[in-house]
Formats: structure tokens, sequence, C-alpha cells
């Protein structure tokens, strides 16, 4: 079976979910939606960040996350925010899928809104993306 | 109580989480994730961020076992826990295509740790494939390190015996570097 993020259809459902997303959201900095281990599926806007590193990152703090919700008895993580100082990081199970959304926002927006859009563009791509089987989450 | 923190290092496959599992006293914290490479290394999943697990040596040495994820595009997670390690168990598995360039490539990304003769490398799937032999890496790396003592061991990460042989000569050799420096102090 071909990777997920190796398939065309996929790829451009995946490019759909993002343009939309930065329409609905003009802070957004750079969205990424990537493999459980850090693969590329899709990327917005082009040429912007280095989409490999932070394609890995985001599949480490994703799996870091779901590591402590384990450990403490807490249920499945809902999302991963990273908040600094001039921008944050939210991050999002897309569900059904082993594919993660991570977008990078600017502070012009608040944390509510990003939540928000973030969590419709995962739920699109749920309901959009060809079914891959069943997913691993040890 | 004394502590050291030894990293698990080495290729996508060689057995480093299976490795920490054999070892550790604690149920491992692990963060696999679905592999997607499957054509390169056929697993189902693999190391992300990190592995970790704890063993007590003797009454009151703890050992801190922290596996790093294998693929160098993860290299971020190797710089993080390589500042905290005093350690370090390169695994390399025998099958790799010229696993000595392997073994040599992840020693050199972890320079500062061999170099101060705080590395251990166990040379794993040799079922699979017999060579080359713990003595050619041997050989290889005293090449590249002159000076250096960096043990070889033949090595099946799910034997515990095997395992904690590796650990035990690591760890005697850092508190032997450790009593060294005290005493030049």
């Amino acid at each position: 079976m071909t990777a997920i993020h190796r398939e065309l259809r996929a790829i451009e459902i995946g490019d759909a979910a993002l343009a939309e997303m930065r329409e609905l959201a003009p802070s957004l900095v750079f969205a990424m939606i990537v493999t459980d281990d850090g693969f590329e599926l899709a990327h917005a806007p082009q040429n912007t960040i280095d989409g490999g590193r932070f394609g890995s990152m985001t599949s480490s703090v994703q799996a870091l996350s779901e590591a402590v919700t384990r450990e403490l008895h807490i249920g499945s993580s809902g999302y991963v925010v990273i908040a600094a100082e001039n921008g944050h990081v939210l991050q999002l199970r897309v569900p059904g899928h082993p594919l993660i959304l991570a977008a990078l926002f600017d502070n012009y927006e608040t944390l509510g809104k990003a939540l928000s859009i973030s969590r419709r563009c995962v739920e699109k791509l749920a309901v959009d993306l060809p079914d891959t089987g069943p997913t691993i989450h040890p | 109580m004394a502590e050291h923190v030894i990293l698990f290092t080495g290729p996508m496959g060689a057995g480093k989480t299976t490795a920490i599992q054999t070892l550790s006293e604690i149920e491992m914290v692990s963060t696999e994730a679905s592999n997607t490479e499957r054509h390169i290394v056929d697993k189902a999943t693999t190391t992300v961020a990190l592995d970790y697990g704890e063993i007590t040596i003797g009454t009151d040495e703890k050992v801190r076992l922290y596996g790093v994820p294998g693929q160098k595009r993860f290299d971020f997670m190797w710089t993080i826990l390589k500042e905290r390690a005093r350690g370090m168990i390169l695994l390399v598995n025998n099958d790799a295509p010229d696993a000595i360039a392997v073994a040599l490539d992840y020693l050199d990304s972890f320079r500062d740790l061999v170099e101060s003769g705080s590395a251990v490398v166990g040379v794993s799937r040799r079922d699979v494939s017999r060579y080359p032999s713990p003595d050619d890496y041997a050989d290889a790396i005293s090449a590249a390190y002159p000076g250096t003592m960096i043990p070889v061991f033949s090595v099946d990460p799910r034997d515990a015996a095997q395992m904690t042989t590796v650990l035990l000569t690591l760890v005697a050799t850092l508190e032997s570097r450790s009593s060294v420096e005290e005493v030049r102090s």
C-alpha cells in the first residue's frame, strides 16, 4: 500500500484544506500536514519555513505529548499549544488518519480562533481523505 | 544515589527500543509512530522522540536509559539528549549495507562522547549477517579514533544478560574515568 503522503489525491485534499485555512485566518504564518512519523503531506504557504525539519519536530512533539497523557492516564491528547512571544503553534491529530496538522499563527490571532480554525481543518480532512486503514498509536 | 544518563543511538532497526525494553525495571516510556518508510526498514513503528527506561545497579546507582530516534531527520532530539548524557551505547544492525560506515557515521555525530571514551558499540543481527565481525568494527574505530578505547560487543538486544554486560562495561568505564579525574583534581 502506498504511504498516504505519496498519494496524489490525498495531497490535493491536504492542499485544499490548508488553502481554506489561510482564507479564514490571515494570521496563519505556516501550516503543515504530516504523517505520524513526520513526512509531509502538504504545507502552505510555499517557501517560508524548512518543512522537513518542522515536520520531524511536529512528529516528536505530538508523540511526546501523547506519552505524557498516557503516563498520567488523562485520556487522549486533544491538541498541543506552544505559546511563544511572537506567535503560537497549534498541533492536532486528523481523526481516523495517521496524520497531524501543525499550524503557526502570529500574535494577531486569538488562541481561541486559531484553535477553532485548526479544528475545522482536521475535521474536514477526516471526512475528505481516503480511508487509510487502522492507525497505530501505541 | 549516583546517577548516570546513558544514550542508546544507532540506525532505525538496530534494536535501541528493544534494548531499553529489555533492560528497564520500569515500564518504558515510548514515542512510537506508524512507520511510513517500510520499504527501507520493514517494521510497523518507529521512535520519533525518545524512549526512556531506568535500571538500578548495585544498591544505589540509578541508570537512566534514553533511546534516540534512529533517523537523521530527528537529529534535533540527538542534540537535546546528548547534552545530558554521560555515556552512549551505539547499536548497529550488522545486516545494514556498509554497516561499519554506518557505525562510524553515528560515532561522528556523538563525537564528544566517543572522544572522551564514554561509548560502547553493540553489533546486532549477527544471526542474519555474520560479517563484518566485531574485530572489523574495532579496527575501523581504532583507525578513526586513535588512542581511544571503544569496546565492541556482539549483542542480541532481546537478551537481558548480554545487554547488561554492555551497560555495566560502559558504567564501569565512566566510573573509572571519574575516579581518575578526582585524583587529578
